[in-house]
């Protein structure tokens, strides 16, 4: 029993690091232009289907579809983000709407293309199993993950030194001061809708390597990202990755000891305890959503 | 809970509002009319009938959206909490059927008194706590198969009855039964949006902090919306169960009863109370009789294309552009900032 939990914990951590992905980009654009992109696990799936179509149409390992990935989901995001700006009245409201609205057109165009099948890696050199004393995991799954750690670093690096970084912080926690400073606003949210969209690149093509995707996943990725985000309150790195790896891991013992038809419950009652109980995430933003 | 006097007597409001009640009429008369119009087949009726269905759901969600200022992506719980209150009560208590409709209502609002903690939220954590309690509701139907049946679902539950020698459970006689909830719930709604409550909310809308100054109990008066709410959306959940004879968790929360109401009221235009109602028989005939035979598998596709360009290129939705059509050149920037249509 003690193994099986310690399994599951540890199962639950791996797929943690790609839940922070799609977190971080979720929160990305929230930050620059508080607005929930509801389609965001929709470009999520698209760059797992993108690993996809490189590795059954070339035979080629499924990292291979990276570069492909990015462009067209930078692209789709950037389109997103074009379409929201649009939006004069109701800003809040409206937007949700539309990018659920985007969100309902990425997902059927993905089922239109791809047929409603489960898809999953066919590599024998990801799939193999690699153990650690009496814990197990795929190979995919460890690459996966470090691949995380290290973006997160790369981006915490970015928004910590770098001028569009720093400019993206600037926007998110005074638009107006930033622009005083000399900002342009409109850009910094471009910037960060392409950042969403890098991120959103890596974690389909993550995500696919090491567990199955299907057309209703994006929808789900969306929900949970946005758990994570309640879970870690909104601006730090550090705390999306905890919140996500606390996802990751009830749903994994969800699964182990009760059954996976409750593992979205976990999730969802989860996410209920923490909004209610404690209104600023487990890590303490400023942030305030009532 | 007190509320501030009302402040709309002017002349050319109640004229306005006179205008609102003909065409509100008219829209109605229409309605009732529609399967004479369409050739009253039984796969026409069949079809008028869901539609009017998905017309009192989005009439729900919007009603919530625009008096109570909140998007809502989880009314599929209240409607499918409705279907199986009022199937279960019908089958396993021998409530009458005509009874346990409305308390199949009661019993989706009593669920919704669940989720009054989400109503301090704001803008998407009020829409995201929604579906998480959609999700539940559809998880517990399916675990507590002592009570619901479990996935294998429910059939064994009276449907409409005869009534005063009027067979209600033949399709003429449920579409009009449907379509005297449709009128009874739109004349609620438009009662109420005269009324002081409505007058309040259309304030919190505007600055919740500057109405509770004035002494408004904003969070009560929202509460009450997510309550009626869920009251219509259980009831026609309750409809759909007793008409359709079969319910099972995946049908009766299925995220469909979340997201058509939204399709159809934005495309209607959701401030107004027919821009729900007839958005909802326009979406839905357009999905499954055109959308559908042109792509069988992932026809949403076009209504979500439709939801987009609805809510980039018209936000007030059909009813924004028939108004805007007739009003031409009348109102200018006021009329388009007024909340309310017909």
């Amino acid at each position: 029993m003690t193994d099986l939990i310690l399994q599951a914990l540890f199962s639950g951590v791996l797929i943690g690091g790609v839940y922070a992905l799609v977190a971080l980009g979720l929160a990305l654009a929230f930050g620059a232009m508080r607005i929930i992109n509801l389609a965001h696990g929709e470009l999520v799936l698209l760059a797992a289907y993108m690993a996809y179509l490189v590795e059954s149409r070339t035979g080629l390992d499924p990292y291979w579809a990276i570069p492909l990935a990015l462009v067209v989901v930078m692209a789709v995001s950037w389109a997103l983000f074009v379409l929201v700006d649009k939006i004069k009245d109701h800003r809040e409201l409206n937007s949700l709407i539309l990018t659920f609205a985007i969100g309902i057109i990425l997902t059927n165009a993905i089922l239109l293309i791809f047929a409603s099948d489960m898809r999953s890696t066919s590599s024998a050199f990801l799939q193999d199993a690699v153990s650690f004393g009496d814990l197990f995991a795929m190979r995919g799954e460890i690459i996966a993950f470090v691949l995380s750690v290290v973006l997160m670093g790369v981006l915490w690096w970015w928004l910590k030194s770098s001028w569009y970084g720093r400019a993206v912080r600037a926007v998110s926690s005074n638009r107006n001061a930033a622009r005083l400073m000399g900002i342009n606003p409109a850009r910094i949210e471009t910037v960060s809708f392409l950042v969403a969209g890098a991120l959103a690149s890596f974690a389909g093509v993550a995500l696919y390597t090491m567990s199955v995707v299907q057309p209703a996943t994006g929808h789900a990725l969306t929900v949970k990202a946005f758990i994570i985000t309640v879970l870690a309150g909104v601006g730090s790195i550090p705390g999306v990755f905890l919140g996500a790896v606390l996802l990751g891991v009830t749903e994994a013992l969800t699964v182990t000891l009760a059954s996976s038809a409750l593992q979205e419950l976990a999730g969802m009652v989860l996410f209920l305890l923490v909004l209610f109980l404690l209104p600023n995430g487990l890590f303490g933003a400023r942030a305030r959503r009532g | 809970m007190s509320v501030t006097s009302p402040a709309t007597s002017a002349p050319v409001a109640s004229s306005r509002f006179q205008g609102r009640g003909a065409l509100l009429g008219a829209g109605l008369v229409i309605l009732a009319l529609l399967p004479l119009l369409t050739g009253a087949s039984p796969y026409m009726l069949g079809l008028l009938i869901s539609a009017l269905i998905l017309s009192g759901l989005a009439l729900s969600w919007a009603l919530l959206g625009n008096l109570g200022g909140m998007v809502s992506f989880g009314h599929a719980a209240f409607f499918g909490v409705g279907s199986y209150a009022s199937a279960l009560l019908a089958a396993k208590l021998g409530v009458p059927v005509l009874l346990a409709i409305p308390l199949g209502g009661v019993v989706a609002t009593l669920s919704s008194i669940a989720m009054l903690p989400a109503l301090r939220l704001s803008g998407p954590y009020f829409a995201l706590a929604i579906l998480a309690y959609a999700q539940i509701f559809r998880i517990l139907a399916t675990e507590l198969d002592w009570l619901t049946g479990g996935a294998a679902g429910l059939q064994r539950y009276p449907g409409l009855p005869t009534l005063f020698g009027i067979d209600l459970a033949d399709r003429a006689g449920s579409y009009v039964v449907v379509l005297a909830c449709v009128v009874l719930f739109a004349v609620v709604y438009v009662l109420l949006r005269k009324s002081h409550v409505g007058t309040a909310l259309r304030a919190i809308a505007e600055s919740e902090d500057a109405t509770r100054v004035v002494g408004v109990n904003a969070t009560l008066l929202k509460s009450w919306m997510l309550f009626l709410s869920a009251f219509i959306a259980g009831v026609f959940g309750a409809l759909n169960a007793h008409i359709i004879g079969f319910l099972e968790p995946d049908y009766a929360f299925s995220g469909v009863w979340s997201v058509m109401p939204i399709i159809a009221a934005v495309f209607g235009g959701y401030r107004s109370v027919l821009g729900p109602i007839f958005g909802a028989v326009v979406i839905y005939l357009f999905d499954q009789v055109i959308a559908k035979s042109l792509i069988p598998v992932g026809h949403q596709i076009l209504l979500g294309i439709v939801l987009a360009i609805m809510v980039l290129l018209a936000p007030n939705g059909l009813a924004g552009l028939v108004r805007r059509f007739f009003t031409k050149g009348q109102f200018n920037k006021t009329s388009e900032k007024s909340h309310a249509g017909a």
